[in-house]
């Protein structure tokens, strides 16, 4: 399976199974295009004529393409198919990652927020340092040979329970100690409780750290607000730029939702620069269907060209020596992920889990407060072995949906958490979700090929 | 310019020998949290 686009005048093929990337000119682009279609004959005349080209030298295009065939580059059968599930099972058993919900409480209300103000349809809470240090154990106990370890403090607002993650933070230290495995740990905030205690300890213990701003301070101010409903962008922005100014190399982003409010979120990613914050992050709204917020069909277009200009604005600034970084145009052709990862997909349920204050174990943050998905808890472990069953199951070769799309291995099935509440199903798809996707992966691989042609 | 440029990637067939130790981060840890894709994960196998 092959995909072909153009984009920045540049002519891409993409060799879905192989992972291979070619830049080519047009003649070979529409050979490229007849080459499973009709007889070499037949190819070589039509390309001959319409390029007004000697047929030898389309011969000779021919070969080379036959050659790229040859070496596994170019229209390589999907052998994974068969592999899937065993290639996922080569992990199964093993937890790597928690996103503990140390606050289901915020002090913003902002109305779009998937966790319904950080109570996820339930009561306000904290979480223990005791359930805390169980989930950490719990982690360490069922993460077999893996070292490297992740823990994402989030809620509702983590920084409201701020002495609870220091208290965990210095916990895992220790056990790293004894143990031999190594915490990363992240943190989510909306910034309001951002002071120099939490800049300084964030800086030290944080691997990353991911700041809500929503670009625009109108487009922020219109869902993040307070319980007075007053914006809160005037009081987070300079807390933030403190943060990031004391942060050096260590990873951040800014991350912002886009809504059927703003799908020129070019714009807010615009403020983010003006800002000075140059690692960026803009998502899709997670809402209901028919939901005033929700992206639009009609939204789409929009979407998908702001995605191009996006892509063109990263290529200008690159240009000038003034980079920055969007989340989902990092891709790293050489150094990606193996076959595994990209069969196997985010690993929630299996891989991943989140705790709820109280400590029980949900498939990831999406799903907690749908009870029918809850696991087991930190004390006793999985106990609901059918549901987790269904997500270990889950990859990008158990979706039907996905046996035609060139893009599988680079998006692996996709979001369970969408996919299910679009479809009911979470081995369903969220088609809107795969056309963002598409977009932003053909975006990513225009980067990368403009900076091969380049010689960057 | 030549007909055919091909960019270095990595071989995912061959990626299927050697892969799948599980180093890497999980996908949804880092800016995402709602729109996950595998594509922008680094490989953390350090017997490859």
């Amino acid at each position: 399976m092959i995909h072909q686009y153009r984009m920045g005048g540049l002519n891409i093929v993409l060799d879905t199974c192989s992972g291979s990337i070619h830049l080519v000119d047009d003649e070979t682009y529409e050979l490229i295009s007849l080459f499973e279609a009709v007889p070499r004959g037949e190819a070589v005349a039509q390309i001959a004529e319409q390029f007004s080209l000697p047929a030898q030298e389309v011969e000779e295009i021919y070969d080379a393409l036959l050659s790229l065939k040859e070496a596994g580059k170019l229209f390589t059968p999907d052998r994974f198919a068969p592999m899937a599930g065993t290639l996922k099972a080569k992990t199964g058993g093993v937890v790597k990652a928690l996103c503990l919900h140390v606050a289901h409480s915020c002090n913003l209300n902002c109305s779009y927020c998937f966790a319904s103000q950080g109570k996820y349809h339930g009561e306000r809470a904290l979480m223990s340092f005791e359930v805390g240090k169980q989930s950490l154990e719990f982690l360490i106990a069922h993460s077999g040979s893996r070292k490297n370890l992740e823990v994402d403090f989030f809620g509702g607002e983590p920084l409201m329970n701020f002495g609870v993650v220091k208290e965990l933070v210095a916990y895992a230290r220790r056990r790293e100690q004894e143990t031999g495995k190594r915490f990363r740990f992240t943190l989510t905030t909306n910034g309001m409780l951002i002071d120099d205690e939490v800049i300084d300890f964030a800086n030290r213990e944080m691997h990353n750290v991911v700041l809500s701003l929503d670009g625009r301070k109108d487009v922020h101010d219109r869902f993040r607000v307070d319980y007075a409903g007053k914006g809160s962008w005037e009081r987070i922005v300079p807390k933030f730029q403190k943060l990031v100014a004391a942060r050096g190399n260590k990873s951040y982003y800014m991350r912002g939702t886009f809504t059927h409010q703003n799908p020129d979120f070019l714009k807010d990613i615009q403020t983010m620069l003006d800002l000075g914050f140059t690692e960026l992050s803009m998502e899709p709204v997670v809402c209901a269907p028919g939901d005033p917020m929700a992206l639009t069909e009609a939204d789409l277009p929009i979407v998908l060209q702001q995605y191009e200009d996006l892509a063109a604005l990263m290529l200008q600034r690159r240009r000038e020596g003034r980079p920055f970084t969007f989340y989902h145009y990092m891709i790293d052709l050489k150094g990606g992920p193996c076959i595994y990862k990209r069969i196997s997909g985010c690993g929630s349920g299996t891989e991943y889990l989140a705790v709820t204050p109280w400590g029980d174990l949900y498939p990831c943050h999406q799903f907690v407060g749908e009870e029918r998905f809850r696991l087991g808890d930190i004390w006793n472990g999985v106990t609901n072995t059918a549901v987790q069953s269904e997500f270990a199951a889950c990859n990008v070769y158990a979706r039907p949906e996905c046996a035609d799309c060139w893009a599988k291995l680079y998006c692996a099935g996709g979001c369970a958490a969408n996919a299910y509440h679009f479809s009911g199903k979470i081995q369903g798809i969220y088609p809107y979700g795969c056309e963002l996707f598409k977009k932003r992966m053909e975006c990513a691989i225009y980067l990368e090929a403009a900076k091969a042609v380049e010689g960057k | 310019m030549e007909h055919i440029k091909t960019l270095e990637t990595r071989d995912l067939c061959k990626s299927a020998e050697n892969g799948g130790c599980g180093e890497c981060q999980t996908s949804c840890q880092s800016a995402c949290k709602t729109s996950c894709g595998i594509a922008n994960q680094q490989c953390e196998n350090s017997e490859e």
